[in-house]
């Protein structure tokens, strides 16, 4: 059993999720019930996703905004080929092509932060509106609405289902796996291997990292190329649950996602971020995200709720750093 | 380029001034009027050129369709300057930005170009404006329809792109304001939902809404997108024949969801139409004649028209069930 810290982030954003879901039970009872769970889950499948690659490369030192465009860029050209060539391919292959298209978008980023050592922020910055412009005036800008059979039917594979008292359908897709897939997956190779240990090693500190002997640009890489077939993956995910390929979505949900990372705790200097904590921030977003109508909250309001939150998610844990500091000093 | 080229060009240039000589025969007249549109190559536009050609083909004016490559001001403006040096006789102007082409519209207008508008009521520098419809008559129709499919009672929500969004307010309002007015046994929940047009966003809402009031069961969408996120979480939950859903939408965007009934009707307007009017307009106006309150354009939808300050308003949206979502493939 792992000691809880109890002036961790993680612990901080456990309150507020557990007082929030205390107000929307208050205002109205039936918020604390299977379907809201299911609704809200589903709803954090794809930001989930992008917030454990958004993970991954801020332990690393890095910042990558540009993992949406990544997603609908894969999205749209997997459905728009698959399409176009009238295959009738099974899903597994469908989200393959889109992963696959993913890592190959992440690895440009890599070629200018590995192999021209740019600046992340600007790089990523660069193949976001790169990518997004590319996508919609050489692939297309047309959604599509009929997307492959195959994709439809993934959308309507529930792992539990349930029916409330009026008889309606609440269900659990089995999206949500993809999501606990990943977060195992990277759970491991965060904690369990050496390349984990690389990857925060660099973000502690690039030139030590350099000097025991890392291969920086190598892991710098996979990072990128790593983060990138997850978005490729959320992205498909996304367009299959949707039964759309939209190229205008996606993008613009960037925010929301970093918001999350850095509310869970994973720092923007690098060399420091858990899983749990990410976890945590994206259910406190979702949630959020979701519970407006129910506490007669207008929509202006969830950004002004949001910004608020990270606020104060990141600034009372370097506000105790800081104290525990001084004490110690 | 050859010799025997060039004659084959004058030849079917000749030929092409014979055909349109004996088309127009009997309007007496044939005039270059050109359609600038927002942008070139999307569906909505691509539909409205068809509507300039079927002009085009009927009355044997010379009737074209341009538009810049993108969704560009200044690249619509200058498509303007173009039309205005080849002295053509009419401009009807779908604006990208009603302020950004006022200038040189009147331009157009000095040099006594006629410029018929569309999408933009409050333009300044045209000599007439057609509309599809009022806001307000589109609004309560949805209302309408709404409360036919929901039997006049229960609760139900609606939805817009965004607050900021004139139309989408306009259409909601109205439609609230006619049930207030006619339908007491309906009650609107919640405030109005913003979608940001997006499909998620509309899919997430709605299940909040179920959540929040379990007995809803109407849903009015405004962005193109807002039924089909309505729709989608309603067919997951199994509630498609329980509930009724309207709104702004296209069939490409919304067919599979009324196939399903999901959703129940969709309307928009059809841009040929619009198309049409306008360059029917254009020819009344060289032709010299006036535009009146209640004339009829001889197109479906326009037969009433209603004439205020100098727009023109037509009742021209169309509805679509799952029975005719076929007839318009865009």
């Amino acid at each position: 059993m792992p000691k809880i810290n109890y002036k961790s982030n993680e612990f901080l954003v456990f309150l507020v999720i557990v007082a929030f879901v205390i107000v929307a039970t208050a205002s109205y009872p039936g918020f604390f019930s299977i379907p809201t769970l299911f609704d809200l889950l589903r709803n954090g499948i794809v930001i989930g996703i992008f917030a454990i690659g958004v993970l991954l490369v801020l332990i690393s030192g890095g910042i990558d905004v540009s993992f949406t465009a990544v997603a609908v860029f894969a999205l749209f050209t997997t459905t728009l080929t698959v399409k176009q060539l009238g295959l009738d391919l099974p899903w597994p292959l469908v989200f393959l092509v889109s992963v696959l298209i993913g890592m190959g978008l992440g690895l440009i980023n890599a070629v200018f932060i590995a192999g021209f050592r740019l600046p992340t922020l600007i790089v990523t910055l660069g193949t976001l509106s790169a990518l997004r412009g590319f996508l919609l005036t050489f692939v297309g800008s047309q959604l599509i609405s009929n997307v492959p059979p195959s994709m439809q039917q993934f959308s309507r594979l529930v792992i539990v289902r349930g029916t409330n008292a009026q008889g309606f359908f609440y269900s659990l897709p089995w999206a949500f796996a993809f999501l606990v897939g990943v977060v195992v997956l990277t759970w491991f190779l965060l904690t369990r291997t050496l390349l984990g240990r690389n990857i925060f090693a660099i973000g502690g500190s690039l030139e030590s990292a350099r000097r025991i002997g890392i291969n920086v640009r190598l892991t710098q890489v996979f990072v990128y190329a790593y983060v990138g077939g997850l978005a490729g993956l959320a992205g498909i995910i996304h367009a299959s649950m949707a039964r759309v390929a939209n190229p205008f979505d996606l993008v613009g949900l960037e925010l929301s996602v970093i918001a999350a990372t850095v509310l869970g705790g994973a720092r923007l200097s690098g060399g420091y971020g858990t899983i749990t904590g990410t976890l945590l921030g994206v259910i406190l977003i979702v949630m959020v995200n979701n519970s407006l109508i129910l506490l007669g909250i207008p929509s202006t309001w969830q950004s002004v709720v949001i910004g608020a939150l990270i606020l104060l998610g990141t600034g009372l844990p370097s506000y105790q750093a800081k104290r525990a500091a001084r004490k110690a000093g | 380029m050859n010799k025997s080229g060039k004659l084959l060009i004058s030849v079917a240039a000749a030929a092409v001034c014979v055909a349109g000589i004996a088309g127009v025969q009997a309007a007496g007249k044939k005039f270059d009027i050109t359609t600038i549109v927002k942008i070139s190559g999307i569906q909505w536009f691509n539909r409205m050129d068809e509507g300039v050609k079927k002009f085009a083909a009927d009355t044997g004016n010379n009737a074209v369709q341009v538009g810049p490559a993108k969704a560009d001001a200044q690249l619509q403006v200058q498509l303007v300057e173009d039309t205005i040096a080849r002295k053509a006789n009419a401009i009807a102007i779908v604006p990208f930005s009603v302020a950004a082409v006022e200038p040189v519209l009147k331009k157009a207008m000095d040099q006594k170009i006629i410029v018929v508008s569309h999408e933009a009521a409050s333009i300044q520098n045209a000599d007439v404006d057609v509309e599809a419809f009022k806001n307000n008559e589109y609004g309560e129709h949805f209302m309408k329809a709404l409360a036919k499919c929901m039997a006049e009672k229960g609760q139900y929500a609606v939805f817009v792109g965004s607050l900021t969004s004139e139309s989408h307010n306009q259409w909601v309002d109205a439609a609230i304001a006619y049930q207030k007015a006619h339908y007491p046994n309906m009650e609107l929940v919640g405030s109005k939902n913003e979608t940001a047009d997006d499909q998620q966003q509309a899919y997430a809402k709605t299940q909040e809404l179920l959540r929040a009031y379990p007995n809803v069961r109407g849903f009015e969408g405004s962005a193109s997108t807002d039924v089909a996120g309505i729709g989608l979480a309603l067919e997951e939950r199994g509630m498609a024949d329980q509930t009724c859903v309207v709104g702004t939408s296209l069939p490409s965007i919304a067919s599979q969801y009324l196939n399903t009934g999901a959703v129940d009707m969709i309307s928009f307007w059809d841009p040929s139409l619009a198309g049409y009017a306008m360059n029917k307009l254009a020819v009344k106006l060289l032709d010299g004649e006036k535009i009146t309150d209640g004339m009829d354009l001889g197109l479906k939808g326009y037969e009433h028209t209603s004439l205020v300050g100098k727009v023109v308003y037509g009742q021209a949206w169309v509805d679509v069930t799952k029975d005719n979502a076929k007839d318009y493939p865009f």
